[in-house]
């Protein structure tokens, strides 16, 4: 296992250094710099200042020295300033991540409480009616935009029951049931898309093990029914669905940057989308390479998981 | 009598593997009826993109004022928007943008793909391990955080949308076809072809290529909804098409959200539109694998 964890750990440095490269090239790519970018669109402002700024914001140096500052920088903790506001982009991520982490925590868990069960259900009335529902659930989940599905939640939320979810952000320490009502509807939109693959996923796999010999084994031994789903079946079935939640991980962070823009939470999501329609790139970057850094950790912490799950797959 | 049995046999009688593609995908749409679904939902796409003019009972830009923000009616089944504009022949309009984007995205990013996952495969070593760490970065980034990016260093627009959205399909093309080609490669009448002496290329392209088509196609057609998907949202962001050519993302986040309450049609055409659209993608990507995917065809 020690093997496998150092092959796996030496893996993701070049791939985080290469996305590293990525979002620093991309950013760097815009035609002029992303100052002149700015200024054009402000306008108004000399070529005097605009230098001293360039100046401030290193980006008069080499692209070599300024992409291994930007390295040191997000090594160290300390990414600089945000060119719009001229706030600290560690403070500016101090008050999103921690609405960013509740929502994606949330939509996980309701993803998964709708999932399961449907996926179970679909799995043994198989080609019955209510796995035809559970099958279209599903595949309306991967269909449905988000940005809909939020846009009408709220809507027939304010017309039916004349309810609207209380806007900005209240942390669950300070007050739970405004808490409670701000993330209700944006964690239901989210984890209704999430459950569509692990339904799917649920489902198939369950099939498969369904119509293994132990299972038959059991049935022939006079098992309950309940007893073989639940206790010998979907116990197995559940393995390969580990790998599909954490494959969702990207879906999950790309999903709160429009749940948190339709529904107004200042989290990640949202502070990218206003970074990049003010081009504000210091907060762009940092973000994009802040979940691209979580999404490989995560997907590192999933493999190490299902390695330790299932045996096999360390010794490939 | 052998002979004439299996002459005679019918399509259901005939072995999955003896099928041809064409064949095997008609038998699965003949079969499910969410097969038959996925394919009339995309033709009725393709025919409405197409038709678009005809179709279309005003100009997708025609405003009139005097009737804004009416409801659904037999003049304006979708009723008109917040400058009178008719509802229902932007939603047509706009099948085009969905379409032309996800159509060309997805080609874009499944050529692009296809080399490097050909390349990648076909010669392991370093060229492999180079060109997969990079598709890995690529994947590190989420799809739609990745367009984002993009598309503000490209400055928003319907052509970078779609360009955006082409980079994001590469890497997971790229490792689909990768994955084909290493376990096309094991198969004896490529290493006949290389005992012969046949040039790399004329391998890669007669004995490799034809044999990875399958899953490229399947794939390329489950992303073409999360490439019409991709753009809505982008549009949705003020990151794609731009105002005020009718998209359909850019319908529901421009009028859409504004009027919901006055005149919720504004948002629920252009959504039902999306989702439409990704649904038969979506069902026509499992009616591909099912058909195509040899594990699922032996297993009936």
């Amino acid at each position: 296992m020690h093997k496998y964890i150092i092959r796996r750990l030496l893996l993701a440095i070049p791939v985080l250094l290469l996305a590293s490269l990525i979002v620093f090239g991309l950013m760097r790519v815009m035609p002029g710099d992303a100052l002149t970018a700015l200024m054009a669109e402000s306008g108004n402002v000399s070529e005097r200042e605009l230098q001293k700024l360039r100046k401030d914001l290193g980006l008069d140096l080499p692209y070599y020295e300024q992409y291994l500052i930007w390295l040191w920088q997000m090594v160290s903790l300390d990414p600089g300033y945000s060119i719009f506001t001229g706030e600290p982009i560690p403070v500016a991520l101090k008050k999103a991540i921690p609405v960013t982490i509740e929502l994606a925590l949330s939509a996980m868990i309701l993803g998964l409480l709708i999932a399961i069960p449907v996926g179970v259900l679909s799995a043994t009335r198989q080609d019955k009616p209510s796995d035809y529902v559970g099958r279209l659930v599903a595949i309306s989940g991967l269909s449905l935009p988000d940005f809909w599905l939020g846009t009408l939640v709220i809507t027939f939320a304010a017309i039916w029951f004349g309810w609207i979810p209380p806007l900005g952000y209240v942390s669950l320490w300070e007050s739970p049931w405004t808490n409670l009502q701000q993330f209700l509807l944006p964690a239901a939109v989210l984890g209704f898309r999430l459950s569509a693959a692990t339904m799917r996923m649920t489902r198939s796999t369950l099939l498969e093990v369904l119509r293994e010999d132990y299972v038959r084994t059991a049935w022939a031994k006079g098992v309950g029914e309940r007893m073989i789903i639940y206790k010998h079946a979907l116990k197995n079935a559940l393995i390969p669905v580990v790998t599909i939640v954490g494959g969702q991980l990207g879906t999950l962070l790309a999903g709160t940057v429009i749940v948190e823009t339709i529904f107004a939470l200042p989290g990640m999501g949202r502070l990218t989308v206003e970074a990049i329609l003010f081009r504000d790139y210091p907060i762009v970057q940092t973000n994009v390479m802040l979940v691209a850094g979580t999404l490989v950790t995560l997907n590192l912490l999933v493999d190490l998981t299902y390695a330790w799950l299932d045996p096999r797959i360390r010794y490939q | 009598m052998s002979t004439a049995t299996a002459d005679s046999a019918t399509f259901e009688e005939r072995m999955p593997d003896q099928l041809s593609r064409g064949q095997a995908l008609w038998g699965v749409i003949k079969r499910k009826p969410l097969g038959l679904a996925s394919a009339a939902l995309i033709g009725l796409l393709v025919f409405t993109a197409i038709f678009a003019n005809v179709l279309a009972p005003y100009h997708p830009l025609a405003a009139y004022p005097e009737k804004r923000l009416a409801p659904p009616s037999w003049e304006h089944p979708f009723g008109t928007d917040d400058i009178g504009r008719d509802v229902l022949s932007r939603v047509i309009h706009g099948s085009r943008i969905s379409l032309w984007v996800g159509l060309l995205a997805v080609g874009i990013g499944t050529f692009a793909g296809t080399i490097i996952g050909l390349l990648s495969g076909y010669w392991e070593g370093w060229l492999d391990l180079g060109l997969q760490r990079a598709m890995d970065a690529l994947m590190a980034i989420p799809g739609l955080i990745l367009a984002l990016a993009i598309v503000s260093v490209l400055t928003p627009s319907t052509t970078n949308a779609m360009l955006a959205i082409a980079v994001v399909i590469v890497p997971g093309n790229s490792r689909i076809v990768r994955g084909a080609v290493l376990s096309t490669k094991q198969n004896p009448y490529v290493e006949a072809a290389q005992a012969l002496g046949c040039r790399h290329l004329r391998i890669i392209a007669k004995h490799i290529l034809p044999n990875v088509t399958a899953p490229i196609l399947i794939i390329a057609s489950i992303w073409l909804g999360n490439a019409i998907l991709i753009e809505a949202s982008l549009s949705f962001l003020g990151l794609g098409t731009q105002p005020p050519t009718p998209s359909w993302g850019l319908m529901l986040s421009s009028t859409g959200r504004a009027f919901m309450e006055q005149a919720p049609w504004l948002a629920i055409f252009p959504g039902l539109a999306i989702s439409l659209a990704v649904l038969g993608f979506n069902l026509f990507g499992d009616t591909l694998r099912d058909a195509w995917d040899p594990k699922l065809r032996r297993r009936g």
